[in-house]
């Protein structure tokens, strides 16, 4: 167990205010796995670096185009042509020198997705498509840690925290993806959004609040208008629901 | 009867976001939807395909609970139920 140093105390005092030395000690001795540093990637962890999440491990395939810009602000007018994962390494460490950042430039898929996510103590799902989606479910089940969900498209967003064993996964909740498209967005929502699932990660770390568990978070920025929809496990679902029958840990 | 009906996300800008519908006795889940969308071919089409069934990824809820799309021409409606209808957002 990491102890924090002198400078972390003072950079970190007005968490520390919140949930003490041993909060801030849990997220300087966690691992968190965000897929993806596009736009719910770019202020997730921004915002989990600054809070002193020991270790991110960041992993996206993509280069930085001009298109991305109006909301993947881990990126700036600079990069473009970069690595998204060069980039975002290079502002994470300028931002908190404390924090370890590892990125991976690799394209997540059934093969590596086991090894990638490793021993880390949860998945931020930052993707933009649900096949990848779907596999980060798996892994989270298969690993029992928990996936932190977020989606986002024009000025509405979802959000909820899947805790495997105890809610709804993935699966249960959205048994079929929506069409694909190239979706329209503006920056803040994915900030929005992002900012429900950093949210979620601190609090799970430090053990404090309480969590989007079986909660379906609606955000409609046209509206400003922040809903929830109660969720349910699918006993028969095809990722959670069998084994939960064979004596799992369930309910 | 009447029935609150709420489109979410791309849903309601398409239909409207809510209203109350005074809806005949036996209405289904099916038919409140099946009407309201109606009255907006592309609004219709997001919800409904070809053939006139939800498409797959359509959530359909009713006071609060999920009702699955192959339940939902036999799930009747009573006078107060809130009925909401959404698509998962998929960017990121």
């Amino acid at each position: 167990m990491l102890m924090l140093s002198q400078n972390e105390r003072e950079r970190y005092s007005r968490q520390i205010m919140l949930f003490g030395e041993e909060g801030q000690e849990r997220l300087k001795n966690a691992t968190i796995f965000i897929a993806g540093a596009g736009g719910l990637g770019s202020p997730i962890s921004i915002y989990l670096a600054v809070a002193g999440v020991g270790r991110i491990i960041l992993v996206d395939k993509d280069t930085v185009e001009r298109t991305n810009l109006n909301r993947q602000i881990l990126h700036y007018d600079r990069d473009i042509g970069r690595k998204k994962t060069a980039s975002a390494q290079e502002k994470l460490r300028e931002i908190n020198p404390d924090v370890a950042v590892e990125v991976i430039d690799t394209t997540i898929d059934e093969t590596n997705v086991r090894d990638l996510v490793g021993e880390a103590d949860g998945i931020v799902d930052a993707m933009d498509n649900f096949p990848l989606r779907y596999l980060l479910n798996q892994v989270a089940f298969e690993k029992k840690i928990p996936l932190f969900h977020g989606a986002i498209r024009g000025f509405y967003g979802q959000a909820t925290t899947i805790l495997p064993g105890k809610t709804a996964c993935l699966r249960c909740t959205f048994p079929n993806p929506p069409q694909k498209e190239v979706f329209p967005v503006v920056g803040v929502t994915p900030g929005f959004i992002g900012m429900v699932q950093a949210t979620e990660v601190i609090k799970y770390l430090v053990g404090t609040g309480e969590l989007l568990a079986d909660r379906l978070l609606l955000w409609d920025g046209e509206r400003s208008v922040v809903e929830e929809i109660a969720l349910e496990r699918n006993p028969s679902c095809e990722v959670c629901g069998g084994r939960t029958r064979h004596g799992g840990d369930a309910l | 009867m009447k029935v609150t009906l709420r489109f979410f996300a791309r849903f309601g800008e398409l239909l409207g976001k809510s209203r109350v519908v005074d809806a005949p006795e036996n209405t289904s889940l099916s038919d409140l939807i099946r009407d309201a969308a109606s009255q907006n071919s592309e609004g219709y089409g997001s919800i409904f395909d070809e053939h006139g069934a939800f498409r797959d990824f359509v959530i359909l809820m009713r006071n609060g609970k999920r009702v699955p799309a192959a339940a939902a021409d036999r799930t009747l409606l009573s006078e107060g139920d809130e009925v909401a209808v959404f698509p998962p957002v998929a960017g990121g």
